[in-house]
């Protein structure tokens, strides 16, 4: 009878690894050789327990293969690793599958687009998730897509909204339980937004969150006249989830018109907020608003981070993150309490976060026709490129922006399918902005490090139990830092902006660190 | 709204009598609709402006420290509406102007604000741009730092297109107060967010203390691409010296009016005006051509 089982355990044994259940996705800690999810697990850490790269031997560090996606531009994926082989998204909605050891191509898959798209901010595509054989792909004409994973063949389809209107999708979807998890982007053309879930079987939507309270609905109180119709509050940045507490943590973006408020009246929920939400339906447990009537374009789209700490003498689950408006907010996951906020950087909108978790503005600030100087600027202290957290450090590495802004703002009527801002932001003439990689305390806030970039960045942090981070710089600079002491351990020049963060995975013994630049993805590993 | 004009007229002076007043009265109607409409197009214009256009070419058009004044009424690539629609939505090759994906529509309200605009009154240039070429060859010393058309010096922006790239009033703002507004250096073409270097001043120690002054051509973390005041080309690494230093001041003197007289100022200008990247072939020093076939490739 055993002899019998044996075999059939084995085959089912093969089967499951050739599949990404739901159980490897909520284990991905415990399969670091592969990359499974946008942030590399649940808890958005984008930490790997890999362990081969240390800071004695980083300079070791030499490119392995490139695969060329096919298009210039932001190269913004964050790719999945599954057992020896890489998935990534491209410029234009390209996608591919390609040899994680040689970075051969398996297949390619590039989305027919419409002609007149309105992404704001670059034809990007962050990346894919997975689940099952399946990979998710979200496009700009605001389409959800499953790809078979062997063969890139488009399994199903479906319309989540009308790009004719600038909604869009430039977002990772996350995968969690059934679900495909998406949130739109269109910010920037007053769309309303929203955050999907789609049957990954099917295709069929299981749930819409939309982020701009409609009529009778608590929150819209908060939009003047019929402001909301045009809201904005986009959610374009791939959300975290604790299965414990069946919480999505799903950040949102700018109120629209961006940097005018004259017609939007109020505090203008749930833009600029952190949302938690029942993952099986959808419905608001808590949000939590971190800058209310925007005016700076100060999106929340910043990942949130979960963590498991003592807190004032006390276990505590805590969502930390690093804001685009310059402060570090520790939240209590359960319910949304306001723990504490502290500033990163040179902040002058507001003074100070309050004790109830209300910025308090800076009333010095007049509007002046010619602009007004605030900081950070629009782009923010920080970004959507990805931070990351250490368990071994405690630190939580943010790359940093020293960007300040003169602000114009004037009144902009709404058309659909256009622009819609409300005027216009450039940078200060006099001081050039310059970046620095920090480290953080993630739970003080308090700056441990900091590494200097000449310009201001527009990618992320990865950090390893081999002590080392990865950052990429817009000089195109791809650099290993000490994780502990912000020392410059190695660095390569890759030709152009990186826009996106490393991830890591092993294959054959051998770890690897993957980054896209320009038209490349480039892998190393040590000589 | 002159088509209207003309219109009415010619109605009146065909018809006459009674009907004149009831045709009048009609037409004056949809002439101030399309008043209102017109209204509405520069309002709009001004909008999409602002948000797409003024970070080059200032809040108001009048020019900006990379985009020429655009309400002196002087078109390099074309005035008629088809030669600026032209040029809004596919750019201008060679120069900083990029296409712009905007739509019909919005281009035309654009062109509606931009003729909506007069020109600055007191900006007209009254020298000649012969004695101005003179100044700027001669005493004032400009081609030691600035090459136009292939002539000149490198440590300076390249100036054979700066009367079509830049206004009147940013060039006088550029010889008077050169610290101003910095010119802007190369820009990355991959760095969407990224913003080009100015025309900065900028000091290097090296390890053994000697001091390099000049503008970076390029600078990252880790290295940097120098031309020094000598106009020497240098590519150092970061990490073999001892101190990088930016002041927000360019190196080029201000020529204040002891330095350059009024006239001669607006004789400069003049000339300045007149560069707009056609005219290689005139510059008196050219090499001459020699010859060679056209199908070399």
């Amino acid at each position: 009878m055993k002899g019998a089982l044996l075999p059939a355990l084995l085959f089912v044994t093969a089967l499951s690894q050739a599949q990404v259940t739901n159980e490897r996705l909520l284990g991905a800690a415990n399969e670091p050789q592969n990359w499974l999810t946008y942030s590399g697990r649940y808890t958005g850490w984008r930490y790997s327990t890999l362990d081969q790269i240390i800071p004695t031997n980083a300079s070791r560090l030499a490119m392995q293969w490139t695969f060329q996606v096919g298009d210039l531009g932001q190269f913004e994926t964050t790719p999945l690793v599954v057992d020896g082989v890489l998935y990534g998204t491209g410029q234009n909605d390209r996608a591919f599958a390609i040899d994680a050891r040689t970075g051969r191509p398996i297949w390619r898959y590039q989305r027919s687009l419409p002609e007149k798209l309105q992404p704001c901010c670059g034809m990007v595509n962050r990346g894919l998730a997975i689940l099952g054989e399946r990979l998710f792909m979200a496009t700009l004409d605001a389409h959800v897509v499953a790809l078979d994973t062997k063969s890139g063949n488009v399994l199903w389809d479906v319309t989540a909204a009308d790009y004719r209107k600038a909604y869009t999708f430039t977002v990772a979807p996350l995968v969690v339980k059934n679900e495909v998890i998406v949130g739109i982007s269109g910010g920037e053309y007053g769309v309303r937004g929203f955050i999907d879930a789609y049957d990954a079987a099917t295709g069929g939507r299981l749930w819409r969150f939309e982020t701009v309270p409609g009529l009778g609905e608590p929150g819209h109180e908060t939009w003047k006249g019929d402001s909301w119709k045009t809201g904005g509050a986009p959610a374009w940045i791939t959300g975290t989830y604790d299965p414990e507490l069946n919480l999505v943590y799903w950040p949102t973006g700018n109120p629209a018109p961006s940097n005018f408020g004259g017609e939007r009246g109020g505090d203008n929920l749930y833009s600029n907020c952190m949302l938690a939400l029942d993952a099986d339906t959808g419905k608001l447990k808590w949000y939590f608003q971190f800058t209310p009537h925007d005016l700076y374009d100060y999106d929340a789209t910043q990942i949130p981070i979960l963590l498991d700490a003592q807190w004032e003498g006390r276990p505590r689950k805590l969502l930390v993150q690093a804001n685009r408006n310059g402060f570090l907010y520790v939240l209590d996951r359960t319910d949304g309490k306001f723990l504490s906020a502290k500033s990163f950087g040179k902040v002058t909108w507001a003074t100070e976060i309050g004790a109830d978790g209300k910025p308090v503005v800076n009333a010095n600030l007049k509007t002046d026709p010619q602009g007004t100087l605030v900081c950070p600027g629009a782009l923010g202290l920080t970004n959507w490129y990805a931070p990351s957290y250490s368990p071994d450090t405690g630190f939580l590495y943010v790359a940093t922006s020293t960007e300040c802004d003169l602000f114009t703002s004037s009144p902009q009527p709404y058309r659909a399918g256009h622009d819609f801002l409300g005027s216009v932001y450039v940078p200060d003439p006099v001081e050039r902005p310059t970046g620095a990689l920090k480290a953080l305390d993630a739970l003080s806030g308090a700056e441990r490090w900091s590494f200097p970039y000449f310009s201001n960045p527009n990618g992320g942090a990865l950090s390893t139990a081999g002590g080392v981070v990865f950052a990429g710089e817009s000089d195109g600079n791809f650099i290993a830092l000490d994780a502990k002491t912000g020392h410059d351990l190695w660095h390569v020049q890759l030709g152009a902006a990186i826009y996106s963060t490393a991830i890591t995975f092993q294959v054959d013994g051998k770890q690897y660190v993957a980054i896209p630049a320009g038209a490349g993805l480039f892998a190393f590993a040590l000589q | 709204m002159h088509i209207f004009k003309s219109l009415s007229w010619a109605i009146v002076l065909r018809f006459g009598g009674v009907i004149t007043g009831l045709l009048c009265s009609s037409l004056l109607q949809a002439a101030e609709k399309t008043a209102a409409e017109k209204s509405a197009a520069v309002k709009e214009g001004a909008s999409v402006f602002r948000a797409n256009c003024s970070p080059c070419h200032g809040l108001n058009a009048r020019g900006g420290g990379r985009g020429p004044d655009l309400t002196s009424g002087r078109w390099t690539h074309g005035s008629s509406d088809a030669a600026i629609f032209r040029t809004i939505s596919q750019g201008v090759p060679g120069t900083e102007m990029p296409a712009n994906a905007l739509e019909a529509s919005e281009i035309r309200t654009i062109i509606s604000y931009l003729h909506s605009l007069s020109p600055p009154k007191n900006l007209v240039v009254m020298g000649d741009p012969a004695k101005g070429r003179e100044i700027f060859y001669g005493k004032a010393g400009c081609a030691d730092c600035h090459m136009v058309a292939g002539h000149g010096g490198v440590l300076g922006p390249d100036l054979s297109r700066v009367g079509a790239s830049r206004s009147v009033s940013y060039l006088i703002d550029s010889i008077r107060e050169p610290n101003k507004d910095l010119s802007s250096g190369m820009t990355d073409p991959n760095n969407h967010y990224g913003l080009p270097l100015v025309y900065d001043t900028v000091t290097l120690v090296k390890a053994d203390g000697t001091k390099l002054t000049g503008v970076a051509k390029n600078e990252d973390t880790y290295s940097v691409q120098l031309i020094s005041t000598d106009q020497k080309l240098h590519v150092l690494l970061k990490r073999d010296l001892k101190e990088v230093t930016h002041e927000h001041r360019s190196l080029m003197p201000a020529y204040s009016e002891d330095a350059l007289h009024s006239p001669e100022l607006a004789h400069l200008i003049a000339y300045l005006e007149t560069l707009r990247g056609e005219d290689r072939a005139s510059m008196p020093s050219r090499e001459p051509n020699t010859g060679g076939t056209k199908e070399a490739k």
